[in-house]
């Protein structure tokens, strides 16, 4: 009791000797109109452009347009609770969020109000807008960001610093490869951030479960806007969550954030604009709709050592309908992004899964950035499949088909057997290497097609009790050397021997 | 002018928009450079004069946290680039600043605003360039001092074209090369300025830089600074320069973005009224004079793959010869993804090729055409339906197809293909051969990636020794 009472005495007399009597100066204004989340106040003359500004109720806005008289501002939560005459005060800040390790786990709204039940107590804040590192600021990509995913870290490789676009129809396992990305990352020391636009509040109570089941929200912080949320706060959501991400950039660490997803951004900033009366488009979007993105996705990138040599990766997932690439949105998105992932539903109904378009999906930076172990076995991936592909069209049409034919028939459909890859179970690189090594040097020949999976988990079961040395040192050198490719063939050899036993 | 009269305050923001109150009788002259006093500090510039003594402008870098009432000073002139030798193996922004790190630049400076050469300074293009691209130099060759576009919509190709061309060209051929980098990747741009160091095209190269991440303002003015320094290297230095822009359409999309705030109603696909002026404003200035060329290569971003969108319609208009990449030939793995149909040049005429080259390219693209007619009876009725010639004419015309690609010098990091150059000379004869059927026997799949017909020739020889001794 009575240590608890200096301590309370020493605490107020810390305060008091640190009060400054200096006034805090708020300038207020009164609302003039209000309706669909955009209102027009008289007053607040000296507010910044993109201030946030605070209304009666907790209700909060962020200034847009500003003239001497008075200021339009967009709502950024209970659209319908303002009303005319009533007063605003600005808070002389552009619109922040909260930022550093404190978030980590935790989900919030894009203005840093926690949304999971529990206090925040972050100590640094951020602007949702920042400008891009510049060019000399920036570093080649040259570490890979493993996936765990077969089919994306052997073709479509993406780099520490890349974006790379995740696009495809509804229901075709476009945010599936995004959150096994996330899982992946699980000890190999990359923060993420996933940001929830326009999605479901649902959808996002699963993404979280299962996250926390795979132990990923303990690096992870989800950043979310949801479907009921006004365009406004769904149109910030993705800067946001930058914003988190980019401070894990600055600070030196590995960062990935994942836009889940980019359509329904640019529908949340069509709304905002055309009620704000800017002037309609192509598709009815808004002129500046490609800066809406490109301003967005230049902040990640790969800093130079002397700053750090932090790295944001951002996946972006863009939403086609009937398989259009060329539509306005997603060719904007394209035409930014460093690569695209093409997600196709015939190959998904067709139980190819992760339902990867190998010809259309492409990664402009991320080879250079693949280990070398992984850029051995795979060098000749996408030839060969392409060839498979051409093949497999052509052979049809006719039933005389030559030994050759057959022998790149036969390799293609073992390969793309094992290209698929159930959801939520990553592969580390080593084992990618394994069953990419023995697929490409032929040791699946006389495995029938179907049993091809249980081959590949029995020899990943085997390789992992027996060679457990061999996949480490892989891991760890990221090469392979002439003992350890031997080391590969003597596994999968005796994988061999011990089926052949059954 | 009294200092009252060179500061103006500001009385509205709209996004990248501005107003500024200056006392009547004093608002500065359009084009004119202005800048925010105190923090943060934005430069701007006049586009408009709105009302007695208020001024509407654009801002040249982000307005977030800028309020109503802060101060700005007239500089008294326009945007201004530093020019000539000194900016040699430099880059700048749009406002003439250097970006690269290696400190000020001491240079004369110029404004980036200037009238088109007249009519009379006006020196029409009549010779060819080569390029050693061989769908290039044979169907859509690039005149000297001319102006050349490469359509292409996302992802099909534009940037690596416009990299092996400066490889071929800026480092293969002496003299001075301008790179725009107008509203792409920042990380092409720093790949860009390190593969040039590399190559050591930089110490002849002056480049200018204003990216995707940047606010409109930024984007429309660096292709400006960009020319200038071109137009100086011409006029001044009496040069023949190689201007590279990438990309023109950004900025168009970059005018398209502040037209509506500056109070301008919008015109077909809500793209500005001014379109067709701005851009012609431009343009112009890329002209040859006596005293000196400038050769043009723009990218030309389409957006949503549609050809006809206003945008690249405009610029169609302005340029002597086209490069169309297409998605289509770009999927059956075919790169340079050159639409050989689509491609046109204002120079393929017997007259200034010579009458082998035309007679060459017009029996290819006949060749071309007749496969185009002929595929879908294919689909319908099968090869076996066809004519004996019909017949020839598409296997015929499957090769040229696959010989129109090319292994490229920039792409060898992906596919481990060293690139080739092939000389004019030699384009024109391998596909005089194969026009002429010199080359039936050979297997189409052996013209996919080439160079000239000799090596396919010793490719093809190469894998019949192969199979034999297999």
């Amino acid at each position: 009791m009575d240590t608890a009472a200096k301590q309370i005495g020493a605490t107020l007399r810390r305060r008091l000797e640190a009060y400054e009597n200096k006034p805090i100066v708020y300038e207020y204004g009164t609302v003039l109109s209000a309706g669909d989340g955009v209102v027009r106040i008289a007053g607040l003359a000296h507010s910044r452009y993109g201030e946030l500004i605070a209304f009666e109720n907790d209700v909060f806005g962020m200034t847009l347009d500003l003239e001497l008289g008075g200021v339009g501002a967009v709502l950024l939560n209970s659209v319908d609770d303002v009303r005319a005459g009533e007063r605003v005060c600005g808070t002389g800040r552009v619109v922040e969020v909260p930022v550093g390790e404190e978030l980590l786990g935790r989900v919030v709204d894009p203005i840093g109000t926690p949304i999971d039940g529990k206090p925040l107590a972050a100590s640094r804040m951020r602007p949702v807008e920042s400008p891009a590192p510049r060019i000399i600021d920036r570093h080649g990509v040259n570490e890979p960001l493993m996936t765990g995913l077969l089919a994306v870290d052997s073709i479509i490789p993406i780099g520490r610093g890349q974006r790379e676009l995740i696009i495809g129809d509804r229901q075709t396992g476009k945010s599936t490869i995004a959150i096994d990305t996330i899982i992946n990352q699980r000890g190999k020391g990359v923060l993420c951030v996933y940001a929830a636009i326009g999605q479901k509040v649902s959808t996002l109570a699963q993404i979280y479960e299962t996250l926390s089941a795979a132990g990923a929200m303990e690096y992870t912080v989800i950043v979310a806007a949801t479907a009921g949320d006004c365009a406004a706060l769904q149109y910030l959501a993705p800067y946001a969550g930058c914003a988190v991400a980019e401070q894990f950039m600055y600070d030196g660490r590995d960062a990935l954030i994942v836009y889940d997803d980019l359509s329904k951004h640019a529908v949340a900033y069509r709304a905002m604009s055309l009620l704000l009366h800017r002037p309609p488009g192509r598709e009815a979007y808004p002129g500046d709709v490609f800066y809406l993105h490109s301003r967005l996705l230049e902040r990640a990138g790969h800093l130079r050592a002397e700053l750090g040599g932090g790295s944001l990766t951002a996946l972006p997932i863009v939403e086609t309908m009937a398989g259009d690439i060329s539509a306005y949105i997603p060719t904007n998105v394209i035409s930014i992004t460093d690569g695209q992932i093409y997600l196709e539903p015939e190959l998904f109904h067709a139980g190819v899964r992760p339902a990867v378009n190998v010809g259309l999906s492409v990664s402009r930076v991320g080879s250079a950035a693949q280990k070398k172990a992984m850029r051995k076995v795979a060098k000749s991936l996408r030839l060969t499949l392409a060839q498979f592909r051409e093949l497999q069209v052509f052979a049809q049409f006719g039933s005389d088909i030559d030994a050759v034919t057959r022998g790149i028939l036969d390799n293609g459909e073992r390969l793309s057997e094992t290209l698929k890859q159930n959801q939520h179970e990553p592969l580390r690189m080593s084992e990618q290497v394994l069953l990419l090594f023995a697929v490409m040097n032929g040791s699946l020949k006389d495995v029938p097609c179907e049993n091809v999976r249980a081959f590949n988990a029995g020899l990943l079961h085997y390789a992992g009790t027996r060679f457990a040395k061999l996949l480490d040192a892989i891991e760890e050198t990221g090469d392979l050397d002439d003992a350890q490719t031997a080391g590969l063939r003597e596994c999968i050899e005796g994988y061999r021997l011990t089926r052949s036993g059954d | 002018m009294t200092d009252q009269n060179m500061h103006g305050t500001i009385i509205r923001i709209t996004g990248p928009v501005l107003d500024v109150r200056f006392e009547t009788g004093s608002e500065p002259a359009l084009k004119t450079l202005l800048v925010t006093e105190g923090e943060p500090v934005v430069h701007i510039e006049v586009a408009q004069h709105h009302a007695p003594g208020v001024i509407r402008a654009i801002a040249l870098e982000p307005t977030e946290g800028l309020c109503c009432g802060a101060r700005v000073r007239n500089t008294g002139g326009g945007i201004r680039v530093p020019v000539g030798e000194k900016v040699l193996g430099r880059v700048i922004d749009c406002l003439g600043r250097p970006i690269d790190g290696l400190g000020g630049i001491d240079a004369p400076l110029r404004d980036i605003h200037q009238p088109p050469p007249s009519f009379m300074m006006q020196r029409p293009s009549t010779t060819l360039f080569e390029t050693g691209i061989k769908v290039i130099d044979l169907l859509a060759p690039y005149p000297v001092g001319g102006k050349i576009g490469l359509f292409g919509g996302a992802g099909v190709g534009k940037t690596v074209v416009i990299l092996e061309l400066i490889h071929n060209i800026a480092k293969h051929r002496g003299g001075y090369s301008v790179f725009a980098g107008v509203g792409e990747r920042s990380r092409e741009g720093t790949d860009l300025i390190n593969e040039m160091r590399e190559s050591g095209v930089i110490a002849r190269t002056s480049l200018a830089f204003g990216q995707m991440n940047e606010p409109p303002g930024s984007r429309m003015r660096v292709a400006l600074a960009g020319l200038t320094m071109a137009e100086y290297m011409r006029d001044e230095m009496r040069q023949d320069v190689l201007l590279f822009i990438d990309n023109i359409f950004r900025f168009v999309q970059a005018g398209n973005e502040v037209s509506a705030l500056l109070g301008r109603m919008p015109s077909a696909v809500g793209y500005q009224p001014t379109l067709a002026n701005e851009l012609g404003e431009m343009q112009e200035r890329i002209a040859s004079t006596p005293r000196g060329s400038i050769t043009s290569v723009q990218a030309v971003y389409v957006p949503a793959d549609d050809l006809t969108d206003p945008a690249p319609a405009a610029i169609f208009s302005h340029l002597d010869a086209t490069t169309v990449l297409s998605r289509a030939i770009a999927e059956i793995g075919i790169y340079p993804a050159v639409d050989p149909l689509a491609s046109t040049s204002r120079i393929l005429e017997p007259s200034i090729v010579g009458e082998r080259h035309y007679q060459v390219a017009r029996r290819v693209q006949e060749t071309l055409q007749r496969y185009h007619e002929l595929q879908d009876i294919i689909a319908i009725l099968g090869m076996d339906e066809l004519s004996e010639e019909d017949r020839a004419t598409i296997y015929r015309a499957r090769k040229i197809q696959n010989f129109l690609s090319q292994p490229m010098h920039v792409a060898e990091v992906f596919n481990g293909e060293p690139g080739r150059l092939v000389p004019l000379a030699d384009t024109v004869a391998s596909f005089e051969e194969i026009v002429d059927g010199k080359a039936d026997d050979i297997p189409e799949s052996m013209f996919l990636l080439t160079g000239d017909l000799d090596e396919v020739r010793a490719k093809y020889r190469e894998s019949g020794e192969a199979q034999k001794n297999g």
